[in-house]
């Protein structure tokens, strides 16, 4: 009897040990070949110099600094990873020069100025405002080097010129999938419509809601506005929900969006919230919890897609490991930046500012956290954004929950 | 002059001050002046970011949708900011001290704010009375402000610029104008008694300083490119007040200096990375503790040496002093 029960127990244990064995060795393969990066599209460079910098201005003092930190965090992370795999060649580093521009446009322009003329550096990542990205991108213009904006989402960014990019989905991109969708799914005749008309980005989103609705032929009974840094909606929500809508059509950056969403649910709106890019963030889940159930945001990058890519899952874990926190859409954005610029001058294979810039034109199809990324020929981004919903305290794809609830009532 | 301005730029660049930042040095130098002439006549006003920011919308709609010139845009919004000023100006400066601030902070929120929604109200104007049925307007763009501005202004032309103001503000202090308006600052009532027409003073440094508010507002916004609401808020206001406290109010020097001084050291301190808002806080706070009189300070500097010397040569040897 013990006999048996030890060949039991061995024939129980041997395939587990090889199983084991097995999966080890799978997941040594995965290390081999990171979850980002054109490891197999282009060859390892040959020709780099041992030490290469890219510039980077982000807001990191006064209120800007919200979106700033995460950005450099995000992209300290993806040039570490770079450096650490190897990306650029063996022995070859990628050094990031960060600059603050506090938010203020002639910070912006002299913080360009520094790293483009005086430090002279390969491309530059930033700046985080859309308003510092028109006083200084054209610095680097003139200059000839590549300018990557990872957050500025207002419209004629790319207009200043072949050295100007970003990575930032533009609202136009995102809110009309999702109106279209929640239009769909939830039946809706009559919303309200509430928007900050103080900041570029908030404008920018509520224009192109109205836009949306309008094509949907949806009826908008009453505009509401506020400022940035305001605390108290009441008198908007008040006016708004008397009118009795199907929904709230929101254009705010996260700060607002989180009181707003409150201060609804406490005048007794129930129905849902439809918002932009700047709903999509922990912050907001975390800050209004309960409240934001029943939110639905367009947006650039899904926190919470179950079906994630393996980079945007590699990206978070990495992120949470190493700071702690979940990562928003901007630190996403800004990650992949960093990614798309190691990606130019790894398949660009020189230092050359001119032979950087066509090679980040020419990327496409890039596994990034944002999806399979590549530029358009006016070198906005193209990939595919997402509408997704707040559902039990989590963001899920809208689709994949109005599936979920049409199973449930069959 | 393009030589002179290397020469500068080849010195002070190794401590990080390039050209756009010597150009918004300069900028905020003028800026500082406008301060500079109230503070000497006595009227705390903090309006000067409005003005600031008429000068700027004025001008680079007159460049951009007109086509003029930079010099004929200076000359029209400078203009147009006097005339905005003298209105203003009549009611508002029988406020004294810390009213007139508060009423000024309400003047340049209701220009901010003005501009934030000028297009809407063109809109709603136009689409009431005129029945034009537009869905949207966009002449000053609301919060995305004017963008795509051309960077017309050169350096030398803030330089020449300066150099002008200050020449007409040393023959204004000297003048009989200039010691009226000390007068007016030091008792208005015994200068009223001495024949001085304090109304007209008062007005009239008012009004000058809104011109040169609107000038600094028109070289800044060719030199930014973008000119929105934001960049002329209550912020702007207190940025302007500090150039001239700062700098020191009893010479025309002084907020020259303050204004140099205030914006090239976030710049100059960029190679502290994050401790960058720490020393620029720490450098303000030690000219506040130690020189309250500004920068530029014949009497402050002369207290300051007399007591360093006292505690270097003093203590020590108090007792030899004494004796002596």
């Amino acid at each position: 009897m013990k006999k048996f029960r030890l060949i039991l127990s061995v024939l129980f244990i041997l395939p587990l040990i090889f199983v084991s064995v097995v999966s080890a060795d799978e997941h040594d393969e995965d290390a081999d070949t990171p979850p980002i990066g054109f490891w197999e599209e282009c060859e390892t460079p040959q020709n780099l110099p041992d030490e290469l910098t890219i510039g980077a201005i982000f807001g990191l003092s006064e209120a800007v600094a919200v979106y700033g930190i995460a950005q450099r965090q995000a992209v300290e992370l993806a040039v570490a990873e770079v450096n650490a795999w190897g990306y650029l060649g063996e022995g070859v580093t990628l050094r990031v020069q960060f600059e603050d521009s506090a938010g203020n446009a002639q910070q912006a322009i002299a913080a360009m100025e520094k790293l483009v003329v005086e430090d002279g550096v390969l491309a530059v990542l930033g700046p985080t405002l859309s308003t510092e990205a028109f006083a200084a991108d054209p610095i680097a213009q003139e200059n000839g080097t590549v300018v990557m904006g990872v957050s500025n989402t207002a419209i004629g960014i790319t207009d200043m010129g072949d050295f100007v990019f970003r990575n930032s989905l533009p609202e136009e991109a995102v809110i009309p999938g999702t109106v279209e969708q929640a239009i769909d799914a939830l039946g809706l005749e009559r919303v309200g419509v509430m928007y900050g008309d103080d900041d570029d980005f908030t404008i920018s989103g509520f224009d192109v809601f109205v836009d949306a609705l309008d094509d949907n032929e949806i009826e908008i009974l009453s505009v509401e506005t506020f400022a940035r840094g305001d605390r108290d909606f009441s008198s908007q929500l008040t006016s708004l929900i008397a009118r009795n809508p199907d929904a709230l059509v929101v254009s705010a950056l996260a700060a607002e969006a989180v009181q707003i969403i409150i201060q609804a649910r406490e005048f007794g709106y129930d129905g849902p919230i439809i918002g932009g890019n700047g709903f999509n963030s922990p912050a907001v889940l975390d800050q209004s919890g309960e409240d934001a159930e029943g939110v639905i945001v367009g947006a650039a990058w899904n926190i919470g897609d179950p079906d994630p890519e393996p980079s945007s899952e590699a990206f978070q874990q990495a992120f949470v490991e190493e700071y702690g926190v979940a990562p928003d859409q901007f630190a996403a954005q800004a990650y992949t930046g960093a990614w798309l610029f190691a990606t130019a001058i790894r398949c660009a294979d020189s230092d050359d500012r001119a032979d950087i810039r066509d090679a980040l034109a020419a990327i496409e199809d890039f596994p990034s956290p944002l999806g399979l990324y590549s530029f358009d020929e006016n070198r906005d981004p193209v990939h595919d954004p997402i509408a997704q919903i707040v559902f039990e305290g989590a963001f899920l794809p809208l689709a994949s929950v109005i599936e979920g609830a049409a199973e449930s009532d069959e | 002059m393009d030589f002179l301005i290397e020469a500068i730029l080849s010195v002070v660049r190794p401590i990080g001050i390039t050209e756009p930042v010597l150009q918004f040095m300069l900028v905020n130098a003028i800026l500082g002046i406008s301060m500079y002439l109230l503070l000497r006549t006595g009227m705390f006003s903090l309006a000067n970011a409005g003005f600031m920011a008429i000068g700027a919308y004025v001008s680079v709609l007159l460049t951009k949708e007109l086509d003029f010139a930079l010099g004929a845009a200076l000359v029209v919004a400078v203009i147009v900011c006097a005339l905005i000023a003298l209105p203003i100006g009549l009611p508002v400066l029988r406020l004294r001290d810390i009213y007139l601030a508060i009423a000024t902070i309400g003047f340049g929120e209701v220009v901010r704010i003005f501009f934030l929604n000028v297009d809407n109200m063109i809109l709603s104007y136009l689409n009431t009375f005129q029945d034009a049925g537009l869905r949207r307007y966009e002449l000053v763009g609301g919060g995305r402000g004017v963008r795509n501005v051309e960077r017309l202004t050169e350096t030398w032309h803030l330089i020449v610029f300066l150099i002008v103001i200050i020449f007409l503000l040393t023959r204004l202090q000297r003048s009989r104008f200039g010691r009226a308006m000390v007068a007016v600052r030091q008792d208005e009532r015994v200068a009223a008694n001495m024949g001085i027409n304090v109304v007209y003073v008062k007005n009239m440094v008012f009004v000058l300083s809104a011109m040169l508010a609107g000038a600094a507002g028109v070289f800044n916004g060719h030199l930014t490119r973008i000119v929105t609401p934001e960049m002329f808020g209550f912020d702007r206001a207190v940025d302007i007040l500090a150039y001239a406290v700062l700098g020191g109010t009893s010479v025309w020097a002084g907020p020259i200096v303050g204004g140099f001084v205030l914006t090239a050291l976030p710049e100059v301190l960029r190679r502290f990375n994050e401790y960058r808002g720490v020393f620029n806080g720490l450098v303000l706070l030690l000219v506040i503790v130690y020189l309250p009189g500004g920068l530029i300070n014949p009497q402050g500097w002369r207290k300051l040496w007399a007591s360093a010397r006292r505690r270097l040569t003093g203590q020590p040897a108090q007792p030899e002093a004494g004796g002596g």
